[in-house]
């Protein structure tokens, strides 16, 4: 059990939270790249960057939109996040650990905030799921992953909540911190390819729509032409 | 938040009942709400195919899908702001459900992760039934783009949308009725979307003319082909045939201003229905404006009231004619804003005693455009304005948007499920006066109050500037210094 432990929490770590980082930063960079690419055809380049900029904080801050709709999912969503980046980013155990291999830390949470986060991400994250499958527009539109995301990143929170909150024998506590190291392994890897990409492309999100609707100029004659429709009546 | 209930079965029954005769559903394997002309259907989904990549290579689409579905979460926020989906509670009506009809086909054909799959699994090929399924989501959509802000993951469902349609009319899915009013702007004989001969134009600004000078006293005049004016004047044409008091109320602010403005006989036609169905359409459009201008060697290019042609010319007239070297755009609340601060004209506070409310047009508000201005001239002399909420860029759409306004067979659906979220508010404001700038929100809108039985009126901005300007003593003709001719008329 305490290689497939040390395995988990040394290469297989490493490799996935590079899988991780390098995911993200291609399809960050692509995003850029493709945005790049589509300004320098746009026909109208200036940019509303007043605009861009206010509606973009007010997604990444979105305490303003906590009254306009669905409320308590709003408010659910938002504390689910705020749990789900404070803990694993600021958790002292996690942080102890890059300290050991990166000589460096950050600040930590305190024992008590590390404690109630944890508890309320795991409430929040069933409440999401329980609130996907019982409303109807939601589940209508749903998808696997949609349903799957919420109890996958159940899984290093309880497990994680089990080692550090409770008492148990050493056997079920290497068990549990196996699955809890496993499964944020999976987690890793999986990010950059599914919906929780969000992370990083959600900044870029208004400057993408704003610029899609830059268009290029002469775009009639070059589709006619690849569609053989010149001279086509309208 | 403003919410609506759902349409009762009667309703639903009136709203979605086709007029379409059954055999033109079957030869053209289609069955929607609107008209379309004759096209096609021979291999459908491979010419949905082809059109799809020709406008992904020609455009700027393609980033915006990529991001779309890198990381769409699906959480139905939007579904709650859509007052579509509020009135028909179909889920097939909540916009992330509607733009996934797009993505799924861009993703399992245009992504490498698709094609692999679509290998593997040797299925997920564009059917005729999809097609069928997005002629007919498409066009239920009023675009208003009310959804873009309330997605968390800022995914703009109006643009997924303007690019269904868009594909959909390169193999011949358009409503008939947009079709054939661009064909005649682009390539009739009137080159207006409302056929109107330019003799027709100039009997009816003349009789405006007289018209004015009787109610008025002032020679308010409508200037026709001047050049080196500072503003080339484009109104929704259909202004020229339903909206006369805007018109006039128009020509008042510029008479009392002294501005120079005029309006040109080779094209004169602000409506871009480009906008609502083919990005090709609305390129050609706006290049008419851009060469009438340019003929006319006028400064600025002045939109009337209309909500999508002001749309349609601030933001393609950079992107098709010059960008930063492409003519300023104004809207007319602009510039009357303008001159009204600059205290150049002068409103009566005792003419307008109604509840007055104002809507704001999405093409306008949406982006954070027009909001303030129009409200600022309006309490400025309507003592009893009332606000609807939620309003400005949160605006409710008045339901006849992207284009459905203009599809008359389709009017059961606007005034039924389109519009209901309106109706509702316009209700709960309890205005006597609605002011609506723009052209097709003020048709959808008195349709909506007829079919709503709403006892209020709709009309234009500069209706009531009209009715509220005073103009100087020294423009006013006294009886007695009046044209002989004038006066054995009166």
């Amino acid at each position: 059990m305490e290689l497939w432990l040390d395995a988990a929490k040394g290469p297989l770590f490493r490799l996935c939270f590079a899988i991780m980082i390098l995911g993200l930063i291609r399809i960050f960079l692509l995003d850029i790249w493709g945005a790049y690419k589509a300004y320098r055809k746009a026909g109208d380049k200036t940019m509303p960057w007043k605009l861009i900029i206010s509606r973009s904080i007010e997604w990444l801050f979105p305490v303003k939109r906590f009254g306009h709709n669905r409320p308590f999912y709003s408010v659910i969503s938002i504390l689910f996040h705020v749990g789900l980046l404070l803990v694993p980013l600021f958790l002292f155990a996690h942080v102890q650990l890059w300290r050991e291999s990166l000589g460096f830390g950050w600040i930590t949470l305190p024992y008590q905030w590390a404690f109630w986060l944890t508890l309320s991400t795991i409430f929040f994250a069933l409440a999401l799921f329980i609130g996907r499958l019982l409303n109807k527009s939601s589940s209508f539109i749903s998808r696997n992953q949609d349903y799957l995301w919420p109890l996958i990143l159940l899984i290093p929170f309880v497990t994680g909540f089990v080692c550090a909150h409770l008492s148990v024998n050493p056997q079920t506590y290497q068990t549990f911190m196996l699955v809890h190291v496993l499964s944020g392994d999976i987690i890793f890897v999986l990010i950059p390819f599914t919906k929780i990409a969000h992370c990083v492309l959600m900044p870029l999100s208004q400057v993408v729509c704003t610029i899609a609707w830059k268009f290029p100029p002469e775009t009639d004659e070059a589709v006619c032409s690849t569609l053989n429709k010149k001279g086509a009546p309208v | 938040m403003l919410k609506t209930n759902q349409i009762t079965p009667e309703e639903k029954q009136k709203a979605f009942t086709s007029i379409r005769k059954k055999e033109i559903n079957e030869k053209q394997k289609l069955n929607v709400l609107y008209h379309i002309e004759d096209f096609n259907v021979k291999d459908r989904p491979q010419r949905f195919l082809e059109a799809f990549a020709a406008i992904l290579k020609h455009s700027n689409y393609k980033m915006a899908l990529d991001h779309f579905i890198r990381m769409s979460a699906k959480c139905s926020r939007c579904a709650t702001t859509c007052q579509v989906y509020q009135a028909t509670g179909d889920a097939k009506d909540i916009p992330c459900y509607r733009s996934e009809l797009l993505l799924s086909v861009y993703r399992r054909h245009f992504t490498m992760g698709g094609l692999l799959k679509g290998r593997l699994s040797g299925g997920g090929y564009l059917t005729d039934e999809k097609i069928q399924e997005m002629a007919e989501s498409f066009w239920n959509c009023t675009a208003c783009r009310r959804c873009s802000l309330e997605c968390p993951s800022g995914i703009d469902h109006g643009l997924i949308t303007h690019l269904g349609r868009y594909i959909l009319s390169e193999i011949g899915i358009a409503p008939r009725a947009l079709v054939v009013s661009t064909r005649e702007q682009l390539e009739g004989a009137t080159k207006n979307t409302s056929a109107i001969p330019v003799p027709a134009l100039k009997d009816t600004l003349e009789f405006l003319e007289d018209d004015m000078f009787e109610e008025k006293s002032v020679h308010i005049k409508f200037p026709i082909d001047v050049e080196n004016t500072d503003y080339v004047f484009f109104p929704a044409v259909s202004d020229f045939l339903m909206e006369a008091e805007t018109l006039m109320g128009i020509a008042a602010v510029f008479t009392a201003t002294g501005d120079s403005w005029t309006t040109g006989t080779g094209y004169f036609d602000g409506i871009n229905y480009g906008l609502f169905y083919s990005d090709r359409m609305l390129e050609r459009v706006v290049k008419k404006i851009d060469a009438e201008t340019k003929r006319l060697n006028g400064k600025n290019v002045l939109i009337g009231e209309c909500g999508h042609a002001s749309r349609s010319a601030k933001y393609f007239l950079p992107a098709y004619c010059g960008g930063k070297d492409a003519f300023p755009v104004i809207n007319i609340m602009e510039y009357t804003y303008k001159i009204w601060k600059e205290g150049k004209i002068k409103l009566n506070p005792d003419v307008v005693s109604e509840k007055v409310a104002y809507h704001d047009p999405c093409n306008i508000a949406r982006q954070r455009w027009i909001i303030n201005q129009p409200r600022e001239i309006l309490k400025s002399f309507c003592n009893n304005y009332v606000e609807m909420t939620p309003n400005g860029d949160e605006n409710i759409c008045c339901g006849g948007g992207g284009g459905t306004v203009s599809i008359d067979e389709i009017r059961p659906y606007r005034t039924t499920v389109g519009g209901k979220l309106k109706a509702d508010q316009i209700r709960k404001s309890g205005c006597e006066i609605l002011v609506a700038p723009c052209a097709n929100c003020k048709k959808q809108l008195r349709e909506l109050v007829e079919d709503q039985g709403i006892d209020c009126q709709v009309v234009g901005l500069h209706d009531l500037i009209y009715k509220a300007i005073i103009f100087d003593d020294s423009q006013i003709i006294k009886k007695e210094d009046e044209p002989e001719t004038l006066k054995k008329e009166n």
